[in-house]
């Protein structure tokens, strides 16, 4: 009996210490929505746009504006996605020092690489733009795994190693964000459902 | 039964202090707000645990404001990370003879 207590009493401890320096109310139904979202953006660029290579500044702009209108899309949906979660669920869902570490730890690296393809772009170098896109979220991934799940840090690693094969090849830049934005995010959402989607 | 439970501070015997300690083993510091709706606590009961914890010497408290508004924040002092360090190996250790 005292056993069991005492049991309780460490896991309470590391409870704790957990609910307390990370943000645990990501949903994983919206990863996988951001997932098909972006996989049909891509298919849209592939096929509409006459042929898919992305090599004049107008299909460029057409290209960015889209991406631009996406990647807010795809925020609001995780997290109005998450705080519903986190209501339903009775999660903690404040903008206090956890989800502030998160976000910041996220949007440093995003915002550098949305500068440097902004500067890329002006200056018409089109060619490595689609990788560093996905280098920098890798990266995000990695840095905001501290601060959230543990597990984003996989999704990081597989889009940064995604957008540095990437950066070896040449016009294949709708692939790579098909496979990167899409097919991964739909990938690592469902598996990230099926560990913690019907727990707490 | 009665095992040896010597290295068992009574100090973290409370379920509110521990708790204390722990948001503070994990984090650089704390706000009072948070660490009240962390431990879902009241006011003056977050206060007085956390004052023991002071004058023992575990945590630091430190009181500013920002702008016209008093803020408490916590922090764990190394003599406090020790205490509980030791407080959980204690408690480790007596899961191990048990088994």
């Amino acid at each position: 009996m005292e056993n069991k207590e005492v049991l309780n009493t460490l896991n309470d401890i590391k409870e704790m210490m957990e609910r307390s320096s990370k943000f645990k109310a990501i949903s994983g139904l919206s990863i996988v929505i951001v997932g098909i979202l972006a996989s049909l953006v891509s298919a849209y660029i592939y096929f509409c746009m006459g042929d898919y290579h992305i090599n004049t500044p107008a299909k460029w702009r057409t290209t960015v504006i889209i991406a631009i209108v996406l990647l807010v899309v795809a925020f609001a949906t995780v997290f109005v996605m998450s705080y519903l979660k986190a209501r339903h669920f009775k999660l903690r869902f404040t903008f206090d020092t956890t989800m502030r570490r998160l976000l910041l730890n996220f949007f440093i690296p995003m915002a550098a690489g949305g500068l440097l393809c902004f500067a890329l772009l002006s200056q018409q170098h089109y060619g490595l733009v689609s990788s560093i896109t996905l280098i920098f979220y890798g990266l995000a991934l990695i840095n905001s795994s501290h601060f959230s799940y543990s597990e984003l840090r996989y999704l990081g690693y597989a889009e940064l190693a995604l957008g540095l094969i990437d950066c070896f090849l040449v016009d294949y830049a709708v692939l790579t964000w098909f496979l990167g934005f899409g097919v991964f995010h739909i990938v690592f959402g469902i598996i990230f459902m099926l560990k913690y989607g019907r727990r707490k | 039964m009665i095992a040896n439970l010597d290295g068992l501070n009574k100090a973290f015997e409370s379920k509110i202090r521990l708790g204390i300690m722990s948001v503070l083993m994990a984090n650089e510091s704390v706000d009072f707000t948070m660490m009240k709706s962390l431990l879902e606590l009241t006011d003056g009961n977050l206060a007085s645990h956390a004052r023991s914890l002071e004058e023992l010497g575990y945590i630091h408290c430190e009181k500013k404001f920002i702008g016209r508004k008093p803020n408490t924040s916590y922090s764990i002092t190394d003599l406090g990370r020790a205490a509980f360090s030791a407080h959980i190996q204690a408690l480790a250790s007596f899961i191990n003879t048990q088994q």
